[in-house]
């Protein structure tokens, strides 16, 4: 019987090195365990999302004194306690498929392939966007690594972007990336 | 008959070179059995290996008939004792999970048609061609029995291994 409490804490503030040496030196003074997490540079901001974990903490306010110095530093952190079994993987069956969307950059590329998923129950599990490309000639991209509902094939969901392709006039390509279990 | 409990890496049992079976022993036989029950009870894996369930024997079992990737290519159920691949040809790549490496999966280059001679659940001696899934699938497992996991067949564990969601 183990009641260990799982809180989501997000970390973002302008890139430098020491964030995330910093970030680990709280966690680990406070006996916390880093269970899932995943960090990056966004914009010029360092962004650090972590689900981490402690044997007895149960407060949030507990670390997010802990963090105060860092906050002093112009980090931004938020801290949210998950509701138990928040940090188990959920089961996902289904392909999973990449999703990349590419084109001369315009208004509503995101919510327009967004909505179209939703609206086909598609579960995106990874979404990165990146404007690349010139000044002059931006481009923009979506890659949406994302699981299939069990009655809809990739073919399907090809036809399904077809439209949404011509009227943004951007490229959409759907490939499986489902792992095969051996 | 027995379903066993599936080792996972870090366990160093998955990391020993097994040793050549004796397909007549009765150790041999009740393992064939418990790979099978093991393989079928978890529904989605194609194949396991003994080093897989604690065996250090060279023994493991593949069937990719049930899986739409297997379809095409099969030879059924295979039980492999001492199995050896002698010609490998051509490459595919697929990204791997293996049941001994929950967390992870990651992008292996393998050949695409292999002959592998082995010794059946009979003791017969077999060569059969395979090719496609059926072939990825033995060659994931006979790695096992060289204490290999697909991680050590990534080509880069930055961009070909991946955490599962």
């Amino acid at each position: 019987m183990t009641d260990t409490t799982f809180f989501a804490v997000t970390i973002i503030g302008r890139d430098r090195p020491g964030i995330v040496a910093d970030t680990a030196r709280v966690l680990y003074e406070l006996g916390c365990n880093v269970a899932d997490s995943s960090s990056t540079i966004l914009g010029g901001q360092f962004a650090m999302i972590l689900i981490v974990s402690h044997p007895q903490l149960r407060e949030r306010e507990v670390l997010l004194q802990a963090f105060s110095a860092l906050e002093q530093q112009g980090l931004s952190v938020f801290v949210r306690t998950l509701r138990p079994g928040g940090e188990t993987r959920p089961e996902l069956p289904g392909e999973l498929c990449m999703i990349s969307v590419y084109g001369s950059d315009k208004a509503g590329i995101v919510y327009r392939v967004a909505q179209l998923l939703s609206d086909l129950a598609v579960n995106i599990v990874d979404l990165n966007t990146k404007l690349v490309g010139s000044a002059q000639r931006p481009v923009y991209v979506m890659m949406c690594e994302s699981v299939l509902p069990e009655n809809l094939t990739i073919e399907t969901l090809r036809e399904r972007l077809e439209p949404l392709r011509r009227e943004l006039q951007v490229d959409i390509s759907v490939r499986n990336i489902t792992p095969v279990e051996l | 008959m027995a379903v066993r409990e599936v080792l996972v890496y870090p366990d160093e049992r998955l990391k020993q070179r097994c040793h050549v079976a004796d397909p007549a022993s009765a150790t041999t036989r009740a393992l064939v059995t418990d790979l099978l029950d093991t393989m079928y009870a978890a529904g989605h894996s194609v194949g396991i290996a003994a080093p897989q369930i604690g065996a250090d024997l060279r023994v493991a079992v593949v069937d990719v008939s049930h899986s739409k990737l297997g379809q095409k290519h099969n030879h059924g159920q295979l039980v492999l004792i001492n199995p050896e691949i002698l010609e490998r040809s051509g490459s595919k790549t697929m990204r791997e999970g293996c049941m001994s490496v929950p967390d992870y999966t990651g992008n292996v280059e393998r050949a695409k048609e292999i002959v592998v001679q082995f010794l059946d659940g009979e003791g017969r001696d077999q060569v059969i061609r395979c090719k496609g899934f059926e072939a990825v699938a033995i060659q994931h497992e006979l790695d096992h029995l060289d204490g290999l996991l697909f991680l050590d067949r990534v080509s880069n564990p930055r961009t070909d291994v991946f955490k599962r969601k």
